[in-house]
């Protein structure tokens, strides 16, 4: 419970502390840790793929694996790298900058990174057996219906378990923030980092349940014998990809709409402005939000929807460019003026602007439907959305990693080395993607494990694999970087980057496990700067120090998703083997333990849902004389 | 978490909340009678046959969209205040839902009917 003195722990006591937590802080490193550890996964996988595609008629990969390693790439760095990693700092900053104790419900926050590791650990399991799935990270039903094997079941069943894990905790932040913000904190002063975790959390919300059904959908096709999907028993293979795209474009935004916000915050801070036209900010935010469920189709351009679908989905999309390009304009407007400091966020914050643009650009060029048709299934669209992602959201990990590393730990990253990684990533970034679109436009087709001599591909698919190598040497630094600060560990003080305009910079650091001793008063926005300028540089309290409510660890969280996770192993297998099962699994030999396995896990996971709602876990108080205590040896450390 | 706050209310208070209470019931007890009232006739419209069947269809879904709109504003207490957030979230669900459905019916299982 209470750790305030600085005793020194147990490895195991630590363990103990991180497996219950549902303090959002610990929570936020645990999505740092496991979300990074699937980062450099993703990033071994796309050099494999760099390396395969380095020369013509390669053979470093084999057709089979390269389809594999493909997969794999896409379905980690979308769902166990960025969205995690993204998690982390929206758990990191959000309640500390609305001036919350915590969130909504701790224990679903903790439930949520459970069920993501260990649907991310299962996902992974594919490799060592029997093969990871290979249907690319749409899984058009298409291939994934007729791929032998188990990998797309991995593929099914690990997304359905950390896909609920991200529900949660969607759900649990749009309560968040709707109901604990501090007095004085209207949405009209909320930071943008708040804002658009906000509405990235509704998307949340409204974008995972299609893909839930999609995959049940497919775990039932691929395990218990339904035809959803199989057309030769009157099954619609479109109808998964509808399905897909429905979260899928979603998607997209809940992965970019954080980024902006992790930037919107940067911009003000770095270029000591306030962030200019707010409220249109907001009003972008959302509206990308909500076009964002208006244009899945132009994914599918080329399926056969008619001119008439195309055309409507084409003009939504372009739509969007008009929100987008008001964020574009008002940080650039945020920084004109401004008393800019390049510090290693800043920087990123500065590249992401032209970086992300030039996605932006491409993806108006694609919205056009029949110029579409060119560029569909090409090295086009790998260019594109490799822009977008990497330099948007990629982007935006490592500015914010090094702009909250100072909030989580209480210790600041190396600016030198920060810097170096910053220009090697962003020179390896453009050197890879830059002529990926040339490779498309000269007709090379994503997705192929190899190509032929003498079609011209060859220098500057060499090229791209040259930059591979860039970031993964930035991503190597960074990670010594991380090592350096940890083994050096000293401590940083208050508001360490001297220009903190938002809540969560007003507290000590380490931020103590209540967070507020007293819940702030709120007075305008960036209520930090207005303090700093206004006031004597302290927040005003809003209350009384008194008595406050506190919940109780649990391990429950862990018990659950260890449940599903077992159970995952026994639906997978329980068609193996059954004539009414579909051929790519019908062929395999019978395990009659699926069964158990599968009922075992499920009892499990209820058995402790029904510990969670029939016990009753009233939580504690945190006194006030400890608040005291902690409060007066602050004063003397700060002195 | 929030203590619970026992005060005391004065009379004029307590007259106000009986006041409250007593509508909010009329109102429940109304509606419930308004839709048991509409699923008979819905009801007896199918079972009677009455009217043509291409009458009838339209008028049960006609009753059934108002019993939802019953259900939510009075049952579900989207008329009170304080659950404007909870309102945007269905209506906007709504829409989405909507707009899905059109696209499947037309785009996927009749298939570019506009050609």
């Amino acid at each position: 419970m209470a750790q305030t003195s600085a005793q020194k722990k147990g490895v195991g006591s630590v363990i103990w502390e991180y497996l219950t937590t549902v303090d959002h802080k610990k929570i936020a490193i645990l999505y740092l840790i496991a979300g990074g550890f699937f980062f450099v996964l993703g990033g071994i996988e796309a050099m494999l793929i760099r390396i395969q595609l380095a020369v013509p008629n390669n053979d470093f990969l084999s057709a089979g694996l390269f389809n594999e390693v493909i997969t794999m790439h896409g379905t980690t760095m979308i769902f166990l790298a960025a969205m995690p990693l993204l998690f982390a700092f929206m758990n990191a900053t959000v309640p500390l900058q609305i001036g919350a104790r915590d969130v909504a419900f701790p224990f679903l926050n903790s439930l949520g990174v459970w069920l993501f590791i260990f649907g991310g650990i299962f996902l992974n399991l594919s490799w060592f057996m029997g093969g990871a799935p290979d249907a690319g990270w749409t899984s058009y039903a298409s291939l994934s219906i007729a791929s032998p094997g188990h990998g797309i079941d991995f593929y099914a069943l690990g997304l359905q378990i950390s896909g609920a894990g991200t529900l949660i905790s969607g759900i649990n932040f749009v309560t968040t923030i709707i109901t604990m913000r501090a007095p004085g904190m209207t949405y009209m002063r909320m930071p943008l980092m708040t804002w658009t975790t906000l509405v990235a959390s509704v998307l949340i919300v409204f974008a995972f349940p299609p893909l839930t059904i999609g995959i049940f959908l497919l775990m039932f096709d691929r395990m218990f014998g339904s035809n959803f999907f199989l057309v030769e028993a009157g099954g619609n293979t479109i109808i998964w990809e509808h399905l897909f795209w429905i979260f899928g474009h979603p998607e997209v935004y809940i992965l970019i709409l954080p980024a902006f916000g992790i930037f919107s915050e940067i911009f003000a801070t770095f270029a000591r402005k306030r962030l200019f036209g707010y409220s249109a900010m907001v009003f972008a935010t959302v509206l990308i939000g909500f076009y964002g469920f208006m244009v899945w189709a132009h994914h599918m351009f080329t399926v056969g929807l008619g001119p008439v679908a195309n055309a409507i989905f084409a003009v939504a999309t372009m739509a969007i460019a008009v929100p987008t390009g008001i964020k574009i304009f008002n940080w650039i407007a945020t920084i004109w003026g401004g008393s800019i400091e390049f510090t290693t966020p800043m920087l990123y914050a500065l590249a992401f602007i032209p970086s992300f643009t030039m996605g932006g650009v491409t993806g108006i060029m694609q919205a056009a439907a029949p110029a579409d048709y060119q560029y569909h299934d090409s090295y086009f669209i790998v260019a594109h959305f490799h822009y977008v992602i990497v330099g948007g959201v990629v982007f935006a990990l490592l500015a914010g990693l090094h702009y909250y590393w100072p909030l989580m730990f209480a210790t600041m990253l190396n600016e030198k080395l920060g810097k170096i990684t910053f220009w090697l990533f962003f020179f390896g970034f453009h050197l890879t993607f830059l002529i990926q679109h040339f490779l498309g436009l000269w007709g090379m087709p994503r997705r192929v494990f190899t190509y032929l001599d003498g079609q011209g591909y060859n220098a500057a698919n060499m090229i791209s694999t040259a930059g591979a190598f860039l970031m993964a040497v930035a991503v190597i630094v960074l990670v010594v970087n991380i090592i350096m600060t940890i083994a050096k560990n000293e401590r940083v003080g208050m508001d360490p980057w001297g220009d903190g305009r938002t809540l969560e910079w007003s507290l000590p650091l380490p931020v103590p496990y209540y967070n507020f001793a007293q819940i702030p008063l709120i007075r305008g926005l960036d209520p930090y700067w207005v303090e700093k300028k206004e006031g004597n540089g302290k927040m005003l309290p809003s209350e009384s120090l008194t008595d406050f409510h506190m919940p109780n660890n649990s391990i429950l969280p862990v018990v659950m998703s260890l449940g599903l996770f077992i159970a995952a192993f026994g639906a997978m297998f329980f068609p193996d083997g059954k004539d009414w099962a579909i051929d790519a699994v019908s062929g395999l030999d019978p395990k009659p333990w699926a069964l158990p396995v599968l009922i075992i896990g499920l009892g499990t996971t209820f058995v402790a849902m029904g510990i969670r709602s029939w016990k009753d876990d009233l939580g504690y108080y945190v006194k006030k004389e400890e608040v005291e205590k902690d409060l007066e040896e602050l004063e003397r450390g700060g002195k | 978490m929030a203590e619970l706050n026992q005060e005391h209310m004065t009379k004029a208070q307590k007259e106000y909340l009986r006041k409250e209470r007593t509508r909010e019931m009329r109102q429940q007890l109304v509606s419930f009678g308004l839709m048991i009232f509409l699923t008979f006739i819905a009801f007896g419209l199918a079972a009677l046959e009455v009217i043509p069947a291409q009458f009838t269809i339209p008028i049960v879904i006609g009753f059934a969209f108002i019993q939802v709109i019953l259900q939510f504003y009075y049952f579900m207490h989207m008329k009170d205040r304080g659950h404007q957030f909870a309102k945007l979230f269905m209506l906007t669900g709504f829409y989405f839902a909507l707009a899905f459905i059109v696209a499947f019916i037309y785009i996927v299982w009749i298939g570019a009917p506009v050609n």
